[in-house]
């Protein structure tokens, strides 16, 4: 029994190892990484003109306008997706941007000022609204692979072990039970608590994200699905345990359990129907 | 609205109508464009602050302190390149006109209030920025004779431009809300 543990424990530190060595170069990377990546795109406003007047940056990428200009100017998008409010003569504003798409802006005081920013989607935020034009070249460049290093990269792939693992659990107990199986009981406990060691990872990515970029995501649904989210951790994590208990006395999952586990099932779906409307639109 | 658009179309050629006629006698020396320049930037910023006074509406508030800030920046920037090149401002016929013109739009502004004194304001902005658009391409800038001065001219069209559409907002706004 005592050996029995160790190696429970061993099994959990090595798991645990796995995800760090993931991650860190992950982390390590970023940083020089994504320093020019997230280097401003520079519009310059001068002579009452948007300069360049044409600009094409990747989602998650910054624009900022230099007012090098005598007068006041605004960068406001026509779709109201960005307003940057009065930029005086000689400061500057910048802004991220969220999603792929064309966007065209003005100057409100002036509007005879226009000009246009033209947002290329990478990984999962290809092909929202208005990115239809983007063509077979734009689809090309996205299917090859590189390093995720950036949080709106990092995040939508662990949701899916997250998202993949807490149902596989609850179904193989369900299964267990019906079939009189201890082989599903035990896979449905290896399960969980792979989904309990996942999962803060996940949150922890969905929080840079938010952190780095959140200003931009629909205020709303960024505030349920953060705190949801978060709420997701400890609930894995509950259950993990409360799985790992129930695993320990060598018996079949509580109806209680069960319960549980199907209403966190729930949530998850709902979660990942708020994260898919905030990044593909209703 | 149609004493407006006659008010504008007045203005035009009151502006325009001694310039035009006397294109091939005597058009305007360098310090009198500068004199107009002046002229027209004081106006608007005079019309602006009476507009911040009596209007209580936001929208027109907005309007009237964009163009005392942009007015004013256009206005310091003629001033700095006439000392620059050694221009001293001169009135003239067209400048005196424009004056008395000013000065009979404020006289009609004070005595409105409310909605009527916005939707006049509005207009006559629209009707002042297209004057003073035409003057600029019609008189200003074909007789400049400095081209650091023609320069300077040219590139204020697009911000005049800007008002106009801008003001023309204003005016629709104004309408559709009535």
């Amino acid at each position: 029994m005592m050996l029995e543990k160790r190696k429970l424990l061993f099994c959990f530190g090595l798991l645990l190892a796995m995800f760090v060595a993931c991650m860190s170069p992950q982390i390590l990377v970023a940083a020089p990484a994504v320093q020019p990546e997230s280097g401003p795109t520079v519009v310059i406003i001068k002579q009452m003109h948007f300069d360049p007047h044409d600009v094409t940056v990747k989602v998650g990428g910054t624009v900022e306008w230099k007012n090098e200009d005598i007068f006041t100017h605004t960068a406001t998008a026509d779709d109201g997706s960005f307003d940057s409010g009065p930029i005086a003569p000689g400061t500057s504003w910048k802004t991220t941007l969220t999603h792929a798409g064309q966007i065209a802006y003005h100057c409100r005081p002036h509007p005879n000022m226009t000009a246009q920013l033209t947002v290329k989607g990478g990984g999962a935020e290809a092909n929202t609204s208005g990115a239809g034009a983007a063509g077979s070249s734009e689809k090309a460049a996205s299917l090859k692979w590189t390093p995720p290093t950036l949080p709106q990269e990092i995040h939508p792939i662990l949701v899916n072990f997250t998202a993949a693992l807490l149902p596989l659990a609850f179904l193989s107990d369900v299964l267990g039970r019906i079939f009189k199986r201890q082989s599903l009981h035990n896979a449905a406990f290896w399960t969980i608590v792979y989904a309990a060691c996942i999962t803060p990872f996940t949150a922890a990515a969905g929080w840079w994200w938010r952190l780095s970029l959140g200003a931009n995501l629909p205020a709303k649904l960024i505030t349920v699905h953060e705190w949801l989210g978060t709420a997701t951790v400890f609930i894995f994590i509950g259950l993990g345990l409360w799985r790992w208990s129930i695993h320990k006395r060598g018996i079949p999952p509580t109806v209680a359990y069960l319960v549980c586990a199907l209403l966190a099932v729930l949530a998850l779906v709902y979660q990942g129907s708020l994260g898919g409307a905030m990044v593909f639109g209703r | 609205m149609k004493n407006m658009f006659l008010a504008g179309l007045i203005a035009g050629a009151m502006l325009l109508g001694p310039a035009a006629g006397r294109a091939h006698a005597q058009a305007p020396t360098d310090p009198q464009i500068a004199g107009i320049v002046q002229t027209a930037n004081q106006i608007d910023i005079n019309l602006a602050k009476l507009a911040l006074k009596k209007s209580s509406n936001s929208q027109v508030k907005e309007f009237a302190n964009q163009m005392i800030s942009d007015h004013t920046a256009l206005e310091k920037s003629v001033a700095d390149l006439a000392k620059k090149l050694g221009v001293t401002p001169e009135p003239s016929a067209t400048s005196k006109q424009l004056k008395r013109q000013a000065a009979e739009e404020s006289k009609k502004l004070r005595s409105l209030s409310g909605k009527a004194f916005d939707q006049e304001y509005a207009s006559h902005e629209v009707a002042f920025h297209q004057t003073v658009i035409d003057a600029a391409t019609s008189t200003l800038i074909p007789d400049a004779k400095n081209a650091e001065l023609k320069s300077a001219i040219q590139g204020a069209a697009p911000l005049l431009q800007g008002h106009l559409e801008h003001a023309k907002q204003l005016e629709q706004s104004l309408k559709s809300g009535s």
